[in-house]
C-alpha cells in the first residue's frame, strides 16, 4: 500500500505543505497526542519517489518534501515503528537515502551519557558482574553492526520487544559513533547533547545540510523541519525566554522552506494561573507568537463531551489566509478558497494504526 | 496478516520460543530467551508488559493488562489520604517477590519493612476453582485479555494461562499476587529493595538518576527495574528548590528519556500530591505530559456515619467505593493516539481498598435510603391483597 493512501480523503488537504514557505503549527493536549498527525505529515512528504526528475508540473502536483525531525518527547524507535505501522513508511531507508534525518532531543538532553561508558574501568575493579556487563556492552557493539541493515522488524510478532530493544541499543550504539565524530557511519542521526539554543541551531543546521546537500541538483525538493514539543525548552530551562526561541525558528527558517512545529496547548499551559507562574507565561507567548506566524494551525484535543469508543478527538484546523505573506501569490489550484478555512473534524485512531477522519454526525460505520 | 498476528499475540505462553528466534539477543551466548519472571507479552501487540501488582489496576491499562515496561505512570492523589501509597506498596512488593530491583526514593527501609505480604488464599483458592469452572464455558483465548469486569473482582483472568495448567503440576508462574496489607512481606536477604536517598543539596535530582543508571548498568540485562517514587515534590521530603521547573521537569524528561534507553526493563510509577501542586497549574501538567500515564485518585470525604451504618456487613463494606479514579492518559495507547483496545476508558471509575486487593471497578450510585424504602413498600402492595393496583391509579 503506497503511504499516500494512509492519509484519509478529508486529511489530504491539510497535511499538504503550502507551495511558498511558510510556518505551520500543530498543537496537542494531554489526552490527544498529535503523533498521528505528525506520521500524516511524514507520510505525504516523503512518500512520493526520490528519484522525481521532472520539475515544475509534477512539484506543484504533488511536492515530496525531505524532512528533519526534532523531537523532544519521543525517540527514534517510537517514530520509525509508528511510521511503519501508522504511515507505511521507512524510516531507515529514508535515512540512509538522506530524505529523511532524525534530531534527539529526548535521550541526552538532560540525561548524563551512560555510566559504562566511563566506568569501565571501576566496573571491572568492582567484580566478575561489572565484568560481564562491560564485556556485553562492548560486544553487543560488532554483533549488531549489521543490524541496521536489515528491515524492520515484523510487528506483531512476540519477538517485537527483544528486537526493538535491540535496534534501541543498536541506536544508542550508533548515535555514540556518531558523537565520536564519524558521521559517515551514521547518516541523519543527531543527538542535542543540552539545551542550548546555539548547540541547537548548529545541529539542526547541520542536519539540514546534509539532507539538502544529499539531494541531488535537479530535484528541487521543499524541506520540512518538523519540531516536536520544542516547548519543553521553555518549561525546562526558565532562563530562555519564548523571543530568543523564535528567533532562532526564524533563523532556522531561512534553511527550511517549511516548518511544523508541534507544541501542547492544555489549558493549565495557557491560562495564567492567578500568580502567573513563569512557565505558563512562556508557554502563552510562545504559542500565541506562533500561532501569528504560522499560516496554518491544526490543534487536536479531546471531545469536550467526554471519551467516546469511535472518536478519539477532535482536529480543528483553521487557515491564516488573511496573513501578508499570501496577499501576492496566493490562490494556487489546490487551494480551494473558503470552505476549508476553518474546519472541524472528528478522528479516530485504530489498533492497527490506521486513522478514519470524518466530520460530525459522519460516523458510525466503523 | 492481521489474523496471523492476532493468532500469535494470544498465545502467551511464557515458553518464549519466539524471542529465541532473534539472531541479535543481548546476551553474547546464543541462549534461548526465557521473558524474566513476571513479564508477559501484551495479548494487543506483543510488548512485555509487568505487573502494577493491583489486578485491576492492570486491566485499566488500555488492554495491555499490565504496565509496558519502559513506560511510566503518574497517580496524583487530592486529599491527605495515602490511596496511592497503597498501590505502590503493591506494585513495589510485586517486584520484590517476582525478583525485580525496586529502587524506593526518598524512603527509608520503614518503608520496605511494611510492604504487603503475599495473601494466604484458602478460601480465595476455593472460589477460584469455582470461577475457574465457570471460565471454562469461555473460550480460552478470552482469558486474561484483562477485560474489565472480569478484572474486577477475580484475579484469576491477570494470572497467566499457565496458571491454569499449573494445576496438572507444571511450574505456576503468577504474574500478579495477592497482598494482604495486613501481613507484611518477608523481604529476601541481600539487596531486594534499594533505598535512594534524596540528598539536600541543590538540585536532588541528578544525583538519584545517576544511582538508577549505575544500577541498571550494573545488573544483568535481564533483570527488570521498577522505580517508586512516593509523593514526589512533597516539602517533607524533597527540598524546596526541587519544585522549580527546571529542576523536576528536567528530571522528568531525563526520567522518560532513561525509561526508552532501557525499554525492556524499567517502569516507573510516581505519586504526586495533588492538593499541594493542582493540577491546573502549568507546572503539573508538563508533569503530566512527561509521563506515559496519568491517573488521578480523589478520595471521597471521610464520614463517620458511614463506616458506623455498615461496620456490621463486612461484605457490603467492600462494595463501597471510596472514592474516584479519573484516567487522563494511559501508557502506549494515548502515546499512538487513541482509540482501540481501551474499553471502559469513557466511564466513571471508582475505587475500592481493602484488606486484600485495591479494586478498580465502575462507579454507580447507591440507592437512596429513603428510595429503597419506598420499593420495599412498593413490593410488599405488590405482594399483598391489593396487588393488582386500582384501575383509576393506572395512567394511560
Amino acid at each position: 500500500m503506497p503511504p499516500s493512501s494512509r492519509i484519509p480523503p478529508l486529511l489530504q488537504a491539510y497535511v499538504r505543505l503550502p507551495r511558498d514557505d511558510s510556518i505551520l503549527l500543530l498543537t496537542s493536549t494531554l489526552g490527544a497526542s498529535a503523533n498521528w498527525l505528525v506520521i500524516r505529515f511524514l507520510c505525504d512528504a516523503l512518500s512520493s519517489p526520490p528519484t522525481t526528475t521532472t520539475q515544475d508540473s509534477d512539484e506543484e502536483e504533488h511536492g515530496g518534501a525531505d524532512v528533519v525531525l526534532v523531537s523532544w518527547m519521543r525517540e527514534y524507535e517510537f517514530w520509525r515503528q509508528e511510521a511503519r505501522k501508522g504511515g507505511g513508511l521507512d524510516l531507515e531507508r529514508l535515512r540512509r537515502e538522506a530524505r529523511f534525518a532524525f534530531v534527539d532531543g529526548l535521550s541526552t538532553l538532560f540525561l548524563p551519557p551512560p555510566p559504562p561508558i566511563e566506568r569501565k574501568e571501576d566496573e571491572a575493579e568492582r567484580g566478575s558482574q561489572g565484568q560481564a556487563v562491560g564485556m556485553v556492552g562492548r560486544a553487543g557493539l560488532p554483533v549488531r553492526g549489521p543490524a541496521p541493515g536489515r528491515v524492520g522488524p515484523v510487528r506483531g510478532l512476540a519477538g517485537t520487544p527483544a528486537v526493538a530493544a535491540a535496534a534501541a541499543q543498536t541506536m544508542t550504539a550508533t548515535a555514540a559513533i556518531s558523537q565520536a565524530g564519524s558521521p559517515s557511519s551514521t547518516p541523519g542521526l543527531y543527538t542535542l547533547k543540552s539545551p542550548d539554543l546555539a548547540h541547537l541551531k548548529a545541529t539542526i543546521s547541520s542536519a539540514l545540510m546534509h539532507i539538502q546537500s544529499a539531494s541531488s541538483a535537479s530535484t528541487k525538493r521543499k524541506t520540512l523541519l518538523l519540531l516536536d514539543n520544542p516547548d519543553i525548552l521553555l518549561a525546562t530551562v526558565p532562563s530562555l525566554s519564548p523571543s530568543a526561541l523564535t528567533s532562532t525558528l526564524l533563523t532556522l527558517h531561512t534553511q527550511a522552506s517549511h516548518i511544523l512545529v508541534h507544541m501542547q496547548a492544555d489549558t493549565p499551559l495557557l491560562s495564567l494561573s492567578t500568580p502567573p507562574q513563569p512557565l505558563e507565561v512562556a508557554q502563552h507567548n510562545f504559542l500565541v507568537k506562533m500561532a501569528h506566524m504560522s499560516r496554518r494551525i491544526l490543534s487536536v484535543r479531546v471531545l469536550d463531551t467526554g471519551v467516546a469508543r469511535d472518536v478519539s478527538g477532535v482536529l480543528r484546523v483553521t487557515e491564516n489566509r488573511e496573513s501578508w505573506v499570501d496577499l501576492g501569490f496566493g490562490g494556487g489550484k489546490d487551494e480551494g478558497k473558503g470552505e476549508e478555512q476553518n474546519r472541524e473534524l472528528l478522528y479516530l485512531v485504530k489498533g492497527d494504526g490506521s486513522v478514519r477522519v470524518f466530520e460530525r454526525g459522519a460516523g458510525g460505520e466503523g | 496478516m492481521a489474523f496471523r498476528k492476532r493468532n500469535i499475540a494470544l498465545t502467551r505462553s511464557p515458553s518464549g520460543e519466539d524471542t529465541s528466534a532473534s539472531p541479535s539477543s543481548p546476551s553474547p551466548v546464543p541462549t534461548p530467551v526465557r521473558p524474566p519472571p513476571g513479564v508477559r507479552p501484551s495479548p494487543i501487540d506483543g510488548r512485555l508488559t509487568t505487573s502494577t501488582g493491583t489486578p485491576s489496576l492492570d486491566g485499566v491499562l488500555a488492554g495491555h493488562a499490565g504496565l509496558p515496561l519502559g513506560n511510566s505512570i503518574l497517580i496524583g492523589e487530592s486529599g491527605t489520604t495515602d490511596y496511592a501509597g497503597a498501590l505502590l506498596r503493591f506494585y513495589a512488593a510485586e517486584g520484590v517477590v517476582q525478583g525485580h530491583k525496586v529502587h524506593v526514593v526518598g524512603m527509608g527501609e520503614v518503608w520496605g519493612r511494611e510492604l504487603p505480604g503475599i495473601a494466604e488464599d484458602k478460601e480465595d483458592r476455593r472460589k477460584e476453582g469455582k470461577e475457574r469452572a465457570e471460565k471454562m464455558k469461555i473460550a480460552w483465548r478470552y482469558e486474561g485479555l484483562g477485560q474489565f469486569e472480569s478484572a474486577r473482582g477475580a484475579p484469576t483472568p491477570n494470572r497467566s494461562p499457565s496458571q491454569v495448567e499449573g494445576a496438572h503440576g507444571e511450574v505456576a508462574a503468577v504474574f500478579c499476587h495477592t497482598f494482604d496489607l495486613a501481613r507484611r512481606l518477608t523481604l529476601p536477604v541481600g539487596t531486594a529493595i534499594n533505598y535512594v536517598p534524596i540528598p539536600r543539596t541543590s538540585s536532588p535530582f541528578p544525583a538519584i538518576l545517576q544511582g538508577i543508571q549505575r544500577q541498571l548498568a550494573s545488573t544483568p540485562p535481564n533483570t527488570i527495574h521498577r522505580l517508586v517514587i512516593p509523593s514526589l515534590l512533597s516539602p517533607a521530603i524533597y527540598p524546596p528548590i526541587s519544585s522549580h521547573p527546571s529542576s523536576v521537569l528536567q528530571f522528568l524528561h531525563a526520567l522518560r528519556a532513561l525509561l526508552r534507553q532501557y525499554p525492556t526493563r524499567l517502569t516507573a510509577i510516581i505519586t504526586l500530591p495533588l492538593s499541594l501542586y493542582p493540577r491546573t497549574a502549568g507546572l503539573v501538567r508538563w508533569m503530566e505530559i512527561l509521563s506515559d500515564g496519568v491517573l488521578e485518585l480523589s478520595p471521597f470525604p471521610y464520614s463517620h456515619m458511614q463506616t458506623l451504618a455498615t461496620s456490621a456487613g463486612t461484605t457490603k463494606d467492600e462494595e463501597k467505593p471510596q472514592g474516584m479514579l479519573a484516567v487522563h492518559k494511559l501508557p502506549v495507547f494515548h502515546e499512538k493516539g487513541g482509540g482501540g483496545g481501551a474499553d471502559g476508558l469513557g466511564e466513571d471509575l471508582a475505587f475500592t481498598l481493602s484488606r486484600r486487593k485495591f479494586v478498580i471497578a465502575k462507579f454507580s450510585l447507591p440507592p437512596l435510603e429513603g428510595d429503597r424504602e419506598a420499593q420495599e413498600e412498593a413490593g410488599r402492595e405488590m405482594s399483598g391483597g391489593n396487588a393488582m393496583p386500582r384501575k383509576e391509579e393506572l395512567e394511560f
